[in-house]
């Protein structure tokens, strides 16, 4: 039985049986290549569900969508290794109850989609320790290095150039599992932090700040980066970040549902090389 | 160049040690550059990074902050959260391209009134050194906006 089968069945059970309230799942997209999410409450609607090497989306940042669990009441969904990262850094920052989601997890390896065998968040840590040791790399990795051997004036015109392209239409903070604020900086105008319209000036604000939030919480699932209309590779932004705080604080963002968020916590003898 | 650059420099001081820092610098008459305009915050804990790109935004060409040494915090870890807010701040400007060396932090005690004094000639001469930030100003004339703040 593949694995599709195998989570229909679970689900079709979860369902009916009442243990969870909702499935968050894919079903087909627009086209052969695309997947859509997919919420279902009904035990007659799991054929609906699709699962395979397409299912790129990282579906986590649908459950802290309003009141959705607030009843106490289970919701299970479909996860690769960095959802449930995602996960794990929303419960430690208090955003929901790891307990009240069931995880259907799985990863996709080569073009081969594996099952992660547990429905328990804590039960995962084996899997993201794995993806620690890997050190996962930027998803383009030459474009990285390339920017990372420029000197500061052509990093800063390469992101000037890629940043002239923002239209500010603010799907990278849609699609991302992290902003979850209610009222976002750039939303704030007393004081006016962000300059709202789409100049060049505005737009680098606006992504120095969204990297900077990000930091030390993204778990590189890549939506910001397939949601920007104009492409902007906004992933490498964070693979830096990331990067960053391994390096410097060796944090690893989303290794359990206990882990103090890295910029919430100090250790006393932190790096300071910088500071005369 | 017949003219000598004068930068412009935004000075984000925490107000238990540095600024009375500064204080113990001007009482003791010490002569320092006049580039830095002080603003004073209740702790370097208080220093949002929005701060350092509003100072830049309004066409500063360097920013400068400063507060309690380790251990030393009115607040008790202020600055220890402040720390590493910075250093991984200081990364992200590095990869966006606003150079670091505009960007400058130091730990100076209320004591300290030379150490400022000393802080602040060197820093005004090292982005004297830099030049404007022409990249950025250009930027901030393109947006031919009045400022917001």
């Amino acid at each position: 039985m593949s694995i599709e089968e195998q989570y229909r069945t679970r689900a079709k059970e979860l369902l009916s049986g009442g243990a969870v309230k909702m499935v968050i799942g894919y079903s087909k997209g627009s086209n052969a290549s695309r997947r859509r999410p997919l919420f279902i409450s009904s035990p007659d609607d799991v054929d609906r569900l699709v699962l395979d090497d397409a299912c790129i989306q990282n579906l986590s940042g649908y459950l802290v969508s309003e009141g959705l669990l607030s009843d106490e009441k289970r919701v299970a969904v479909f996860l690769r290794p960095e959802g449930i990262r995602a996960i794990n850094i929303l419960a430690a920052e208090s955003q929901l109850d790891a307990e009240q989601i069931v995880v259907f997890g799985f990863d996709v390896i080569g073009n081969e989609v594996q099952a992660l065998k547990v429905i328990h968040v804590e039960e995962f840590s084996d899997v993201i320790n794995s993806i620690k040791e890997r050190a996962p790399e930027a998803a383009e990795e030459e474009l990285f290095e390339r920017i990372e051997k420029m000197s500061p004036k052509e990093r800063f015109s390469f992101w000037q150039e890629e940043f002239s392209k923002c239209i500010k239409c603010y799907a990278c903070r849609q699609a991302c599992p992290m902003c979850y604020c209610r009222r976002c900086i750039v939303d704030s105008n007393q004081p006016q932090w962000v300059n709202t319209s789409s100049h060049t000036l505005g737009n680098f604000e606006w992504n120095i700040v969204r990297a900077f939030h990000l930091s030390g919480r993204c778990v590189e699932c890549g939506n910001c980066d397939r949601a920007c209309p104009v492409n902007i590779p906004l992933r490498l932004i964070n693979h830096r970040m990331a990067e960053e705080v391994l390096g410097a604080f060796d944090h690893f963002a989303g290794t359990s549902k206990t882990q103090e968020p890295v910029l919430a916590s100090f250790k006393k003898d932190d790096s300071e090389t910088f500071i005369l | 160049m017949s003219e000598t650059f004068e930068p412009e420099i935004i000075a984000f001081v925490c107000t238990y040690c540095t600024y009375a820092g500064a204080d113990l610098a001007g009482t003791s008459r010490l002569k320092y550059a006049p580039n830095v305009r002080i603003i004073r915050l209740p702790c370097t804990g208080r220093i949002s990074p929005m701060f350092i790109l509003k100072a830049l935004q309004k066409g500063a060409d360097g920013v400068l902050i400063s507060g309690c040494h380790p251990g030393d915090c009115h607040f008790t870890h202020g600055n220890y959260h402040a720390r590493r807010r910075w250093m991984v701040f200081r990364a992200l400007l590095d990869f966006i391209g606003i150079p670091p060396e505009r960007v400058k932090y130091s730990w100076i005690s209320a004591a300290e009134g030379v150490k400022f004094a000393e802080f602040i000639n060197t820093v005004t001469e090292d982005i004297r050194k830099l030049g404007p930030f022409e990249q950025y100003t250009q930027l901030i004339e393109q947006t031919q906006a009045p400022a917001s703040l």
